[in-house]
């Protein structure tokens, strides 16, 4: 054999799908192999003679099932094609809900921005009112001895001559009365006696033989705080007529006074009893 | 004809019946129904060449259609589903046109 021949021969013994392009050999063989391979058996085995070619009962069966599965695939294809459509207009129907209610919010939540604005601005000026009005409680609380006060100031100590004998070297409701008077004058700003706060409803007096200030009876030695300027106050003090007064009722009848200042004092508020106004009404300030 | 009386019979069983195809059957079935429509015109073609065969034709349907949703089974777990399915419908498809130019020359001898 030559050369030139051996491919031709080799080409001739391949396969088909070996050589063919794939789509020629698709179209070639459209038609299954085995039909002709067993047409020619049958044609071998009956010696010659034309092959059966009427469909028997099996080629009923198979194309019965062909029918069941092509009209099985088209019914379901329909089926999915209507849950397809009513999907989509499920999910267009929800989507125009949504953006809707996505609408009715946002419109909401521009309300409501405008309204905490509002607030917002309300709020502050409501606090600023407030605090004003807080800081102005808090001043007449701690003039009127309606709260606590604290501050520098001095403390007074008066009490009965030690050796008292006669009425004149006791201290009385007047004599407290002079030092508060005097305290007062001398600049005090808050006065407590026995850590009873005076307000302005509060009175000093004798009842039987105690001193009451705000009706509860005390006993000597007296404590005088008054809340001021520690360093003016005593000097100040002795200025005052009633000052002086304590001073001889001192130096002549032997009553304890003794004035010290004081660098830091708390005097509690008066009590509340002592602060009801029940027939003052606020009147017209001009 | 006892061909197209099977057809005709199935039709109506299936429309009567109709069967509910489970979830998991349902990407397969559109694939075995073009792999049963080559077997079927295959079948046709040698019906009209001479040479058909009830055995063949048998195994040659039902082959076709499991194979067609086995080849898409596969594709589907190694995630080239769709790209497979494209290629069995193209080469059922192009098996189909071819047998049924042969089917057109046998009737009308063109």
């Amino acid at each position: 054999m030559s050369a030139e021949t051996r491919p031709e021969t080799t080409q001739e013994e391949l396969p088909p799908q070996v050589h063919m392009p794939l789509l020629d050999y698709v179209i070639a063989n459209s038609l299954d192999g085995d039909y002709a391979q067993a047409a020619e058996r049958a044609e071998a085995a009956d010696g010659g003679e034309a092959p059966k070619i009427k469909p028997g009962i099996a080629a009923l069966v198979v194309m019965g099932l062909f029918g069941v599965l092509v009209t099985t695939a088209a019914i379901q294809t329909a089926r999915n094609a209507g849950d397809e459509s009513a999907g989509k207009e499920s999910l267009v129907n929800q989507i125009q809900a949504r953006s809707a209610q996505v609408e009715a919010r946002r419109e909401r939540a521009a309300n409501l921005r405008e309204e905490n604005e509002s607030l917002q601005s309300l709020f502050l000026e409501t606090t600023s009112q407030g605090r004003a009005l807080s800081a102005r409680l808090d001043r007449l609380g701690a003039v009127t001895g309606a709260l606590p006060v604290t501050g520098p100031g001095v403390k007074v100590v008066v009490d009965d001559a030690p050796d008292g004998t006669s009425e004149k070297q006791r201290v009385f409701d007047k004599d407290l009365q002079k030092l508060v008077n005097a305290l007062w004058a001398s600049g005090a700003e808050a006065i407590s006696i026995n850590e009873q706060r005076l307000s302005n409803l509060s009175a000093i007096r004798l009842a039987g033989s105690a001193i009451t200030v705000n009706y509860v009876s005390l006993s000597g030695p007296y404590t005088v705080l008054a809340v001021g300027d520690p360093d003016t106050m005593p000097a100040r003090f002795v200025e005052t007529k009633h000052g002086r007064d304590w001073l001889d009722l001192q130096a002549f009848y032997g009553l304890q006074f003794e004035m010290t200042a004081e660098d830091s004092m708390t005097l509690p508020a008066a009590p509340s009893r002592r602060l009801n106004l029940i027939h003052a009404t606020q009147g017209d300030t001009q | 004809m006892i061909a197209g009386l099977g057809l005709l019979v199935g039709i109506i069983v299936g429309l009567m019946l109709q069967p509910e195809v489970p979830l998991w059957l349902e990407p397969y079935l559109p694939i075995a129904v073009v792999a049963a429509l080559d077997a079927v015109f295959g079948a046709l073609r040698a019906f009209l060449d001479g040479i058909f065969d009830d055995k063949v034709f048998v195994v040659s349907f039902i082959s076709n259609v499991l194979i067609a949703a086995l080849i898409v089974y596969l594709g589907d777990k190694l995630g080239v589903g769709g790209q497979l399915s494209t290629g069995v419908i193209v080469v059922l498809g192009i098996r189909i046109f071819s047998n049924v130019a042969a089917i057109r020359r046998h009737i009308f001898h063109a």
